[in-house]
Parts: structure tokens; sequence; C-alpha cells
């Protein structure tokens, strides 16, 4: 019989103060056809509020979704938070309308992948497949 | 998952209550979650783990309120009791196609998300065949370990398990909303049984009325056929006729009876609420406060009774994950079920073949370590 094994649990944030979340929607859509289970938390969440329920979720993954702008300073945000929980072995990756010119900060800062709008659903998949697997 | 070493570390540090614990907990409930086989194991000589002290399930119609009030209830309770935790565990189904879920009722919750004393997980339904209340029970041991006062569980009220779950709780809630024609029907598939206490959420709304009074009315006559039972059961076999109010003992044999539940006096009451603005949660709280008062001593009974259920339902996942370990995922189980597609054999003798297999396999890298 049908005996699905999840992949790993990813959460899904978006932080900053624009109201569209069609983007982060999209993306858990994907995940979870993709075999994710994947933890939505809805637009507008602060830092503080996406660090403390990715660690009660015991996530492998944190994505943010970004329009406002803001991105530089809200992941930095995300992945000092984690530092000081000790949890800085949970995943961070983003999407949205980030400046290619700005992936590089991103990158330095810890940002694992980041995904610009038009970026096909099974790279996204694949990406996260090699960054998210679980050791046997 | 690399920690699986860890677990009485683990546990040591959940219990310590310290900066590690919100981790520690998250982590625990990880391993029950995917291993629920694991439960008994880590529950032995857990029995003195603190539990909470009230367990409620909340279950009823997709989409009828049941985040938007246990937001509103969990705020109730971190308001009365301000230096107590509180844990919230919501279940959402998984694909059955892919595996994969969206678990979205933290969305209404967020507002907790930052209280340190409110631990919020989600758990996908995961297409487990009695794994998922097991690993459900994991968790809310976990959140009582961690020092969780009241833990709120929320299932939808379809499929077997998820009602299982909410009815393994203490008390049970079930909602319902006017304007979803499937209510009525769900009720009669059996979440009417389920409930201890009813909320019509959605009172805002023109038809809760309606919906309250249809709901009071099965609510009073499934009452009125349970209590007939009741009796039928004790003229055929008790010692003599007992007919309600006119016994030699004013009634008390009645409760007497080993089956009769606990709140057979009445059917259970119906709350009106309005979720979103946040109206007749306080009534429904000070309900349950009352209840937990009067029947902790019953609910600790049962959930000393529920370990033999736990521990049985723990061998026999243990069992299944082992033989379908053998046979291989979807797809690739072609191969050793084909003596039976081909006529070949029975599917009794495969399975003596495979419970054979299971007991010699040397290489048991499926079996969990124990700790
Ligand atoms: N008008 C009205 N809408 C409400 C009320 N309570 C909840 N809602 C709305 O109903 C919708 C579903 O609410 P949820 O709390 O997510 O319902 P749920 O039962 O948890 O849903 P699932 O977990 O998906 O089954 C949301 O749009 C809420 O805003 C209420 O009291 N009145
Ligand atoms: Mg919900």
């Amino acid at each position: 019989m049908l005996d699905p094994t999840p992949k790993a649990r990813v959460l899904i944030g978006k932080p900053g103060l624009d109201g569209h979340d069609r983007g982060a929607k999209y993306v858990a859509q994907v995940l979870r056809d993709a075999g994710f289970e994947v933890i939505y938390t809805g637009i507008r969440r602060s830092p503080e509020q996406i660090v403390e329920a990715a660690i009660q979720e015991d996530v492998a993954g944190i994505g943010l979704s970004l329009l406002s702008g803001a991105h530089n300073v809200l992941f930095k945000r995300v992945i000092d938070l984690l530092k000081e929980r000790g949890a800085s072995d949970i995943v961070v990756f983003g999407g949205g309308t980030i400046p290619p010119k700005d992936i590089p900060t991103l990158t330095a800062m810890g940002v694992k992948a980041v995904f610009t709008p038009g970026t096909p659903a099974k790279r996204i998949v694949e990406t996260l497949d090699t960054l998210l697997a679980q050791p046997a | 998952m690399p920690y699986h070493g860890d677990i009485p570390n683990l546990i040591a540090q959940t219990a310590s209550r310290g900066p590690a614990s919100v981790r520690a907990a998250a982590r625990l409930m990880s391993i029950v979650t995917d291993h629920p086989e694991r439960v008994a194991t880590m529950l032995a000589g857990a029995t003195r783990w603190p539990q909470p002290r009230l367990v409620l399930g909340i279950t009823g119609a997709p989409g009828s309120g049941k985040s938007t009030l246990t937001d509103q209830m969990a705020a109730s309770f971190r308001a009365r009791h301000p230096d107590r935790l509180l844990g919230i565990l919501a279940v959402d189904p998984s694909s059955p196609f892919t595996g994969g879920a969206v678990l979205g009722d933290r969305v209404r919750m967020m507002r907790h998300a930052t209280d340190p004393k409110v631990f919020i997980r989600s758990l996908a339904s995961r297409g487990h065949l009695g794994g998922l209340a097991l690993g459900a029970r994991g968790v809310v041991r976990i959140m009582g370990l961690l020092g969780c006062d009241v833990v709120i569980i929320e299932t939808v009220g379809v499929g077997q398990s998820e009602v299982e779950i909410a009815q393994n709780a203490d008390l049970t809630v079930v909602v319902l909303a006017p304007g979803q024609g499937d209510s009525v029907q769900m009720l009669k598939a059996g979440l009417m049984e389920a409930g201890d206490v009813f909320v019509v959420n959605k009172a805002d709304r023109p038809d809760a009325a309606t919906l309250q009074a249809n709901l009071l009315n099965m609510l009073k006559m499934g009452w009125m056929a349970r209590v007939d039972l009741y009796h039928e059961e004790l003229t055929c076999h008790g010692p003599q006729m007992l007919v309600a109010g006119q016994s030699a003992d004013g009634g008390k044999a009645l409760s007497s009876i080993p089956d009769l539940p606990l709140d057979a006096a009445a059917p259970p009451p119906v709350f009106l609420t309005s979720a979103t603005n946040a109206q007749g949660i306080e009534p429904l709280v000070d309900h349950v406060e009352s209840r937990a008062a009067r029947d902790a001593d019953a609910w600790r009974a049962r959930r000393d009774t529920q370990i033999t259920r736990e521990v049985r339902d723990a061998v026999l996942e243990s069992a299944r994950k082992r033989i379908a370990h053998l046979i291989g995922r979807n797809g690739t189980s072609q191969a050793t079920l084909a003596p039976v597609l081909e006529g070949r054999i029975s599917v009794d003798e495969l399975t003596d073949q495979l419970i054979r297999r299971a007991l010699s396999d040397i290489d048991t890298t499926h079996r969990i370590q124990p700790t």
C-alpha cells in the first residue's frame, strides 16, 4: 500500500510589510507537490516570529519570500537570530524580487539559495532536495 | 535525523526548562512523529513525567474556524494563567499522492509565536494507519515534560485517525459553522458521538441560530437514544428493572454502569462563538475549566489506561514498518509481490514468508537503535 514518507519539513514565511503572498503560497504548493511538509506562516511576519516558529516546528529549512526591498536587513536578522538560538543548522533560502546584484551579499551572509521570479519549479525542488537532504 | 542517540540528553534538556529546552522538545517531537513505534520505548520509565492538567481536543468541519477558535482559547488560557505554559498541536492532512503537506493552521495563531510560554507544533497526518495517533500522543507527552499546563489539539474531523486523536484528549470540542452543508453530514458520520462539548462558530452569520437549533435537536435525540439503550442493558442484565428517577437509589445505579459516559446526565452543551470577533470565548473556556476541575481524577485514570493501548499500537506499528520495509515502496514492491500476483502462492503464504524474513533479517537497519 501507499506509505508516503515525507521529505524534510520546511517553513515558508513572508516578512516585511507588503501584503502579497502569491509567491510564497506558490512555492508552498510546489514543495508540497514535491513531497515536502510545508509549514506556512502567512504574511507580515517578524523575523522573531519566523525563527521561533521554525525552532518549535524543528524544520530543516526556512524559506523567506520578499518583495519589499528590505531583504538584506531581514535575511540578516533571521540568520542572526538562528545563530543566537543555536539553530544555525537550519538552512535559510529565499525568493522574490531580489536584484541579482544583491545575491552575492546574501550568499556571503549565509543564505543558501535565492530563487528569483521565473525560476522553474523543478529547479527549486532540485535545489532544496540537495540542500535539505536528510542524513539516513 | 542525526539526533537519535541523544534521546536521554534531549529528555533531560526538555525537562530542565532552560534556554535549550524548546529546541530539545522540538527535536524529541520529530523523533516520535517520524518513528511513532518509538513512543512506547521513549515513555518506558517515563510514568513520572509531568503531564498537562488539561488536554483539549478541537475537531470539526474543515474551515469551521477551529484554528481561529484555538487561537482565541489559547489567549484566554494565557490570560487566566499568566505563569503557565500552553501547548498547541495542529494536525493537517498530507497529500495521499505525494506525501507532502501544507500545514497552515499557524497562520491564525501567529500572535502567540513569540510568547515564550506558548509552544505550537504542526503535524501532517502522513497517511499513517495508527501511527498518527501514536505520534500525536508522544507530542502531548513531550509538551507535558516541557511543563505545559494546557494542551490544545486541533484536528480536522475527517478521517478516522484524525477524529481518534481528538477523542484521545480529555475533553473534545466539536466545532461547526453555518453555511457549510457538510456540517450536519459530518455529525451523522460520527462526529456527534465524538463531542463532549459543541461549538457553533461564526455566530455573526445569520444562519447560525438555525444551525444551533438543529444541532441541539440532534444532540438531544442522540442522547435520549443512548440513555434508552443503557436502560435496556440494565433491564436485560441487571438484577432488577431500573427506570431513571424511579430507582431505589435515586438513579445512582445508572452512573455505576461501567460504560456510562461521565456526562450522560444531559446532552452535551452547545456554545455559540464568533472566533474572529473574540465573542463567546469566555463562557466556553469557563465551561472547559469547570470540567477540568471536576473531572481531573477521572481523566488521570483514563490516561493511565491509555498507556496500554499506546504500547499495543507501538508494537503493531513496529511490525507494520518491518514488513513494509521488506515489501518495498510502491513501484519497487512488484518483485516481492509477483508470486501472489501470478497466483503461485497465497497472500497468507507470502505474509508467512515475510514474517520469517523479518525475523531472520540480520541487517535491521530499518530498526531504530535502542537508546
Ligand atoms: N465570519 C466568521 N468567519 C470566521 C470565524 N471564525 C473563523 N472564520 C473564518 O473562517 C475561515 C477558516 O478559519 P480557520 O480558523 O482557518 O478554520 P479551520 O477550521 O481551522 O480550517 P481548517 O484547519 O482548514 O479545517 C477563515 O477565513 C476565518 O477568518 C467567525 O467566527 N466568523
Ligand atoms: Mg485549521
